[in-house]
């Protein structure tokens, strides 16, 4: 075997390799405080909860930077027909208590917008749960220059 | 103590088929318990939990906000104007307390 020929064989089964194991563990979700964030994710969304798909169908609109993290307007809106949302759930991974609201639209159309308390610079997550039993996810991150949990 | 609610629609009036914001903002403090008086106590929590929208006594719409909303907090919703009608937003805190308001759709 010459020199080509191996680092041809070997790269294949590294990538082979790095691609296998990434979505144990990575999945779509980044970031530092992940741990946090999947406690919540597993007591709002039950077992399922690594399941997640990043879709541009859920589109969750957050300031880049916020003064003060005791109120900050948050919006999410899916671009699904109204029957197919079952539930939106917003998340902060930093916060103590990372889940924000769950918003069940029954006959509302799939939109919410509130203000929240970001206690410092932190991803935000929007989980939308679909009727068909999809989970779909949008990111967002905003930079907080006072908490509003303190 | 009720809890004031205000409630309103963008645009007032709109067409039949249109989409209508519901926008209702509340009066309350919202304190997620994780914060501290100037002798360093903690303040205990006490949020608005619950968030219910009847129109014409139907429940349309529900949010279960967690400790993490701001004081004085806005929830903002999206509906198609099909007939006129009354929207009830009622809320609940932690602490049992109940907030209600309503407004009138009119169609153009």
């Amino acid at each position: 075997m010459n020199r080509r020929a191996f680092l041809r064989t070997t790269g294949a089964a590294l990538s082979a390799l790095a691609l296998a194991g990434l979505p144990v563990k990575a999945q779509s979700l980044e970031g530092e405080d992940l741990a946090n964030l999947e406690k919540a994710l597993k007591e709002t969304l039950g077992k399922g909860f690594k399941d997640l798909t990043p879709s541009n169908l859920v589109k969750l609109t957050m300031p880049a930077i916020a003064e003060s993290g005791a109120n900050v307007p948050a919006e999410v809106e899916v671009n699904l027909p109204a029957g197919q949302v079952k539930a939106i759930h917003l998340f902060a991974d930093k916060n103590p208590t990372p889940r924000l609201v769950s918003f069940m639209p029954m006959k509302a159309m799939p939109y919410y917008a509130t203000r929240v308390r970001l206690a410092e610079t932190s991803a935000i997550r929007a989980v939308v749960e679909t009727t068909d039993g999809k989970l779909l996810l949008a990111s967002a991150s905003t930079r907080v220059t006072v908490g509003g949990c303190g | 103590m009720p809890i004031r609610t205000i409630v309103r629609l963008t645009p007032a009036k709109p067409k039949a088929g249109e989409e209508v914001r519901l926008q209702a903002v509340a009066q309350h403090p919202n304190e997620p318990g994780t914060r501290r008086d100037e002798r360093g106590n903690l303040i205990p929590a006490n949020y608005i939990n619950l968030v219910e929208v009847y129109f014409e006594g139907e429940k349309v719409a529900e949010a279960r906000p967690g400790p993490s909303t701001s004081a004085n907090p806005l929830y903002g919703f999206k509906f198609k104007a099909e007939k006129p009608g009354t929207f009830t937003v009622k809320l609940k805190d932690t602490s049992g307390d109940t907030g209600e308001g309503t407004v009138k759709l009119e169609l153009a």
